[in-house]
Formats: structure tokens, sequence, C-alpha cells
């Protein structure tokens, strides 16, 4: 017989065909997990504070010993030799260098507990042990109090910004006023004018020169002596003094840090805030345009669209609509939002600044409106399966009740269909959250001066640009081949948009199951 | 008036205008090229209750939902001939549908509410008509939720989701809302083969009570039922009505073979 002579029994079929489902599934859930946890690991080590070594070797430029403070970013092995990444301040460049340390150079390797990592409010580092705090009085001041005296530095800053602020900005607009009435240099109101700004302006050069004249007093690991303006310092930590606790405390202060400050050096160091702020703007836009729309064309479509081939046909096309390469919706929105509708807003009703642009300029608001573009088609598949899946019965329920098509739409097929409906909105934040080639066309930069919201009338500028957090990840993963760690700061980007895209997907879920709760039939 | 609700047979073929309900002149539908209905006329009178019966198939549905236009909702139905009820030809093009549901109401085999609370369901009919005033929709649901017996039962749970309401109160629920609306007529497709004997008894009363307050029609195939509940039962076969008349006389002497052989359950 045919069956006798199968390679396998049916149950050994059976057992076959779960074991590769088992194995198949096994190694998918591997790779997520081992994709989730390489991000939490490099995303989160770069908030846990390294301890400072004094570290000696024998310099690769003239082979003479060299001992400086640095911290060891990552270190593997090359050719049976120990290969370590250092960040290091020495004497000629005291902010901060990277080398590549071999262990047969290295002479001496060991944890230096008194020294400290002085971060600059510009992003720089230096590793040195902290001496002295200097006051303006030339006393010194022990180290231990350091945070008494920065809060002292903080306070004459902001007096000199508060004069800045008010009185000479007064004084200024009233002499712009006096030059457009043209009132004669002598006049005596003009002379007062100029007496008043040179009182303020004398103050505020005595109090910078107080403020600049508190100094941090370091010393490099061979015995060199740097000192700091307190005013340029951002933070100090004795890393190698910690417990595990206290530096738990520092990482956790990095990580409000991380997310509430701007980046600095080039996307290197400091905060990602814009970037969290314009990715989650950008995609909270695109939900208030898309789900609308999608929501409408989905309605129309499965409810008052007749049942033909031109409707088919729609319906191809917007299922084809969401395989399209997301850089050609890129182009897409430059082309036809940007030049197209832009350039023509701007030509109705911005005309006296041009050439330069208001509308046709790359920003928040067509960036939204073309991932809006680009999700569409997921909103309206998704409604639509949730419009057909509404029972017949409540629709004809309805009617029979004296609803119109309209009202029956409103009050009962929407919300029945409203899971679906979320359903698709999660789907599309996901895209939307994680897409960068089209924004990089329509809005998305690498640096933007100001955010999108701001305390100045409209408050929220639609036409501005802004940073997102894949275009950072993308920026970063570009500086990363020998800068260890902005490869660091690009995991913990990376870390953070995962949280983010999770973060709103778990809302949008419990949304859904609320909903489905109340309205899909047990 | 008191003629009215008298139970001495009255005469379907010369039934006069004022105990007529729904008067239908030669109606015939269509699906597509199908026929569903051919020349349909009858008189259907007020405040009794009127079977509809019929091989599976054979257009009892089709028929009760063109009192209220429900076959509109299909694209692919046609239809010819008049249904007056009162003076006006409801299938005349300038009938405004949803005003007509209102007051012909209907209830589906399956019991249907809305994914809502039991007071929203009853309200539905009420809130699209413009009544807002909490006050009055209150009295409405009460007095619907009474008069469908369902009171009772669910007036301490009032905001509580339909959906944990079981199989019998549901439809009650459902007769309700349409209640609520006070219909002149009201159309029961099969309401109770969903449900269990008990059940079926209780909805059977139901109605007996309820045709003090409209005209009902009820498509049944239990032929027990269609005898227990209704004063008048039409045959349909094929689309065709073959025979009309008091319940009665159709269970006991039908005049048609075609009726004998269905009720005494030779086919169908
Ligand atoms: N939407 C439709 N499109 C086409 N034909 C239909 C449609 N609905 C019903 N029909 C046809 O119309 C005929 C009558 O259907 P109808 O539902 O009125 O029967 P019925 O007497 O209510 O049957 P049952 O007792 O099974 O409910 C059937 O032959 C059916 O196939
Ligand atoms: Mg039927």
């Amino acid at each position: 017989m045919n069956k006798s002579r199968r390679l396998f029994s049916q149950g050994q079929r059976q057992a076959l065909f779960i074991g590769a489902g088992a194995f198949f599934t096994g190694l998918l859930l591997l790779a997520m997990i081992s994709i989730v946890l390489l991000i939490a690991a490099r995303g989160g080590g770069y908030f846990w504070p390294q301890d400072v070594h004094r570290v000696s070797f024998l310099s690769s430029v003239d082979d003479q010993p060299k001992t400086v403070f640095a911290q060891i970013q990552s270190e593997y092995m090359q050719d049976g030799q120990k290969m370590r990444w250092l960040q290091l301040s020495d004497a000629q460049s005291p902010y901060g260098r990277q080398i590549l340390l071999e262990s047969n150079r290295t002479l001496s390797l060991a944890r230096a507990p008194e020294a400290a990592r002085v971060a600059l409010k510009d992003g720089r580092v230096v590793l040195a042990e902290p001496v002295s705090v200097e006051s303006p009085e030339s006393t010194s001041i022990a180290v231990a109090r350091i945070d008494a005296v920065r809060e002292n530095v903080a306070q004459i800053d902001a007096r000199i910004t508060a004069i800045r602020d008010d009185a000479l900005s007064q004084i200024h607009l009233q002499l712009t006023e006096l030059d457009q009435r043209k009132v004669s240099k002598n006049a005596p109101a003009r002379k007062k004018l100029n007496k008043a700004f040179d009182r303020w302006h004398s103050q505020v050069l005595e109090l910078e020169r107080q403020r600049d004249s508190y100094r941090l007093n370091l010393q490099l690991a061979q015995g060199d002596d740097i000192s700091i303006p307190l005013m340029d310092v951002y933070s100090l930590e004795h890393t190698g003094q910690l417990t595990a606790v206290g530096k738990l405390g520092v990482a956790l202060n990095r990580v409000g840090r991380f997310l509430t400050e701007s980046p600095k050096q080039a996307n290197t160091a400091g905060g990602v805030f814009p970037a969290l702020f314009g990715t989650v703007l950008m995609v909270f836009l695109m939900t208030i345009i898309v789900t609308p729309f999608g929501v409408l064309a989905a309605v129309y479509l499965n409810e008052y669209a007749p049942d033909n081939a031109m409707t088919s046909i729609i319906r191809i096309c917007v299922s084809n609509m969401a395989g399209v390469p997301s850089i050609v919706y890129g182009v897409f929105g430059l082309g036809f939002f940007i030049y197209g509708v832009g350039g023509s807003l701007d030509q109705l009703f911005f005309e006296q600044s041009l050439p330069a642009p208001t509308m046709g300029t790359p920003g928040v608001f067509w960036a939204a409106l073309t991932m809006a573009i680009l999700t569409l088609p997921v909103v309206i598949v998704a409604t639509e399966e949730g419009l057909r899946n509404v029972p017949q019965g409540l629709k004809a329920g309805s009617y029979a009740l004296g609803a119109t098509k309209a009202e029956t739409v409103w009050h009962t097929i929407l919300p029945m269909a409203s899971p679906g409906i979320m359903t698709g909105v999660i789907l599309a934040i996901a895209r939307a959250a994680g897409e960068v080639a089209p924004l990089m066309l329509v809005g998305a930069v690498k640096f933007a001066p100001n955010l999108p919201v701001d305390a100045e009338f409209p408050y929220l500028h639609l036409e501005r640009q802004f940073m997102h957090l894949g275009v950072l990840i993308y920026d970063g993963a570009f500086h990363s081949q020998t800068d260890a760690k902005s490869a660091s700061m690009m995991f913990a980007a990376c870390l953070l948009l995962l949280v983010v895209v999770f973060i709103l997907n778990i809302l949008a879920i419990l949304l859904r199951a609320r909903l489905r709760r109340r309205y899909e039939r047990r | 008036m008191l003629k009215l609700f008298d139970h001495e047979h009255l005469d379907l073929d010369n039934l006069s205008d004022d105990l007529t309900a729904i008067r239908v002149e030669d109606l015939s539908l269509q699906f597509g090229n199908k026929h569903v209905l051919e020349n349909i006329s009858m008189r259907i009178p007020k405040h009794r209750v009127t079977a509809l019966i019929g091989q599976s198939g054979c257009g009892k549905s089709t028929l009760i939902s063109s009192f209220n236009r429900m076959n509109d909702l299909n694209p692919q139905c046609r239809y010819q001939g008049q249904i007056y009820i009162g003076d006006r030809d409801i299938n005349n093009k300038k009938q405004n549908v949803s005003e007509l549901r209102t007051q012909v109401g209907m209830v589906f085999q399956r019991p249907n509410p809305f994914p809502m609370s039991i007071y929203e369901n009853v309200c539905y009919g009420l809130k699209l008509q413009g009544i807002k005033v909490r006050r009055q929709l209150d009295d409405a649901v009460e007095r619907a939720l009474k008069d469908a017996a369902l009171w009772k039962e669910v007036k301490d749970r009032l905001f509580e989701s339909a959906s944990v309401l079981s199989g019998g109160q549901q439809q009650r629920l459902v007769i309700a809302r349409a209640l609520a609306l006070k219909p002149d007529i009201l159309l029961l497709d099969e309401p109770t083969s969903a449900l269990d004997p008990l059940t079926t008894l209780f909805i059977e009363e139901l109605i007996a009570e309820l045709k003090h307050r409209c005209t009902i029609i009820i498509v049944t195939h239990n032929m027990q039922q269609a005898a227990r509940v209704s004063d008048y039962t039409a045959f349909l076969h094929q689309g065709r009505l073959i025979e009309y008349s008091d319940s009665d006389t159709l269970f006991t002497t039908p005049e048609q073979k075609q009726t004998e052989d269905y009720i005494t359950g030779r086919y169908g």
C-alpha cells in the first residue's frame, strides 16, 4: 500500500510538526528577547555610573610611560590581548579623548576612588581629583561644600539674568525709540538713559566677575592642575566612593536628565527631551488626523458605497497603499504637501515674507500629515474589519426603531466597531513612531533650536521643524564607529523609543479592552 | 368602539376601513429576479393578533418586513402594489420611512439588545426623536418596561448592561424598546423560536395582553402557538396567500388542501 511506504507514521508526522512549530516559536522568542536584552543592557548601561581608574601605560606616540584618569567604555579580546576603549583626561586634553589600549602596553590599572567625573554644562567631561573650591575672596572651601557654593553661583547668575532681561532691555528699547524719533545725541533724556545703562552694565560686569571667580580646582593623574569656573560645572560625581545604592541614585538622576534635557555636543551627550517631545507630538497629531479620515473612509466603503467594481478597485488600492515603501510617502509629502500645498498657502497668505517660506518648508504638521497618509490604509482596513463584525441584527434593530442610516452608523455601528478602530490606531501608532526615512524629508531634523510648543502665541507652532528619536538614533549610528560612548547614547535613545512605542501601545490596548468589554457580545 | 374588542369573528373580506389596521393591495415583491411575494391582498384587523404561517422560505419574513419597509435595506428588493395603513399608502416614495418605523414596531427572531444599558436600550428610539428631558424619558422607560412585563425584574439595575439579561428577558427588553415608541402596530418575527417553552408561554401571555394596546402580527413555525395566541391566521405558500381566516376555522376546518397538508405536518 501507498500509505505504509510513507516515511513517517501519522503520529510521528504530528510530533514532527509540533516539534518544528515549537522550535521556530522558540527561535522567534529568543531573537526577540535578545534584541530587547541587548538594547536594555546597552541603553541602560549608558546611565550606570562607571568607576574612574588610574591607568599607567606606555604611550603609543613616544613610548614614554604615562598616567591618566580614565573610564573604561568597553573591553574585548583580540589576538590574545585584552583591548580597552578608554575615555581619559590628561594634560594635553583635559576635557577628554578616547584611546584604544592594548594590554601589553598597560603598566597598571586600578580603581581611583579619589578621582571624580566632572561634567561640564556643554557636555564635556573631565576626570580628575577635586582639590578645592575657590571663592572671590580667594579663600578656598572644602570640596564637600560644593553644592552650597554652587547654589550661591546660581543665585548670582539669576541676578545677572534678571538685570539683563528687565533693566537693560528696557533701556535698550527706549534708546531705540529715541533713535527712531531722531532725538539728537546730546538730548538730556538720552544722556540720562545712557548713564543708567552704564550703571546697570557695570553692575552686571561686577557680578559676572564675582561669579566667574568661584572656581573648581582639579588635579589630573600626573599632578597637573586645572581650574574650571564653577559656573560651567554641571555635575560632580565621586563614583568610586559610591555604594551600589548611591550609584543607583546617580543612574536615576541621569535618567531624569536624559529625559528632560536637550542634547549637547552634536547629540552625543546630554538629554533627548526635544526628540522625545517631537516624537510624541508628531504621533499624537498623526493620530488626530488619521483617525477621523480613516474611519470616514471605512464607513463610506462599508456602509454607503454601492457594491460594484469601482468599490472593489478602491479597496484593492487601499490595501496596496499599505505596501508602498515609506520613503515614497516622504517624497510625496515633500513634493505635494510642502512645495505644493505649503507653497500655495505662502503665495496666498504670506506673500509679504516671500521668498522666505512660511508654510512651504518642512515642519511638524506636514510630517504628521505625511505619516497620516502613510498609516491611513492600516486604519481603513482595521476599521472595515470592525464594521463587518457588527451583527446585522443590531443594525436592523436600530433601523426598526426609526433610525436613519446616519443615526444607525453613529449610535450603533461606530460604537460596536470601536475596538476594531482602536486596533487600526494601535497599528498606525506603532508604525508612525518607528518611521525615520520619510520624516527626514518632511520636517524631522538632527537639531531644532525650538520646541514646536512654547509660551509664545499661538503656543503650538505647527510649521516648526522638530527632533525625533528615530532620527537621533540614525544620527547616532553614524557617530558610533569610533565613538563608543555615543553608541551608548544611541542605545539609550533606542531603549526610550521602545518604551515610548510600548507605552503608546499599552494605552491603546487598554482602551480597546475597555471598549471590547463594553461593546462586544460574549 | 365596543365592537372592536368583542370576539365574534370578523368578515375579513369585507372588513370596514375603520377596523382595518393594514390593507394590502396586490403586493408583489422580488429580490433581484427572484419572485418572493406574488399578488398578495389582505386586510389585517385592528387590535387583533394575526399569525403568519408557512413553510420556511415561503416569504413570511418578507411580507411582515414590508409593513415597515425593512425590505428597503436590501438594495436588490423591488415591489409593486400598495399597503395602506390608515389612509396612507406606505409604499409611496414620499413616505417618511423613519416615521413609519416608529409607528410600526418590529421584534426579530434573535433578541438583539444594543450593547448599552437597559435604560439606554429603551430610550434609543425616544432619543432619536429628540426627547431629552430626563423625567419624560424616565417615565417612558418605566411604562414600556411595565408593558413588556419586565419592570419588576430590572427596576434595580436599569443602568447595567443589557447583555447580562437572559434570552427571554432580552426579548422582552426588545419588545419594551419597541413599545416605548407607542406603535400602532407591532410586528413579531418568530419572537420565541430562540426561547425555552416556559419563557415562550410568558411571552405569549404578554402578546395577549398587548393586543389591547396595538395590532399584532406574528410569524411563527409553531402551530400550537399560532392557534393559542392568534385571532386570525394567514397561510402562505411559495409567496402566495393560500388561506386567510380566523384561527379556529383555519386550524380545524381548512378550506384548502395545501393548508391541511401543512398544518397536519404532511410537508414543511
Ligand atoms: N436578501 C435576500 N436576497 C435574496 N433573496 C432573499 C433575501 N432574503 C430572502 N430571500 C429569499 O426570499 C424568500 C423568502 O424569504 P423569507 O425570509 O421571507 O422566508 P421565511 O418565510 O421568513 O422563512 P423562514 O421561516 O425560514 O424564516 C426565500 O426564498 C429567500 O431565499
Ligand atoms: Mg423568516
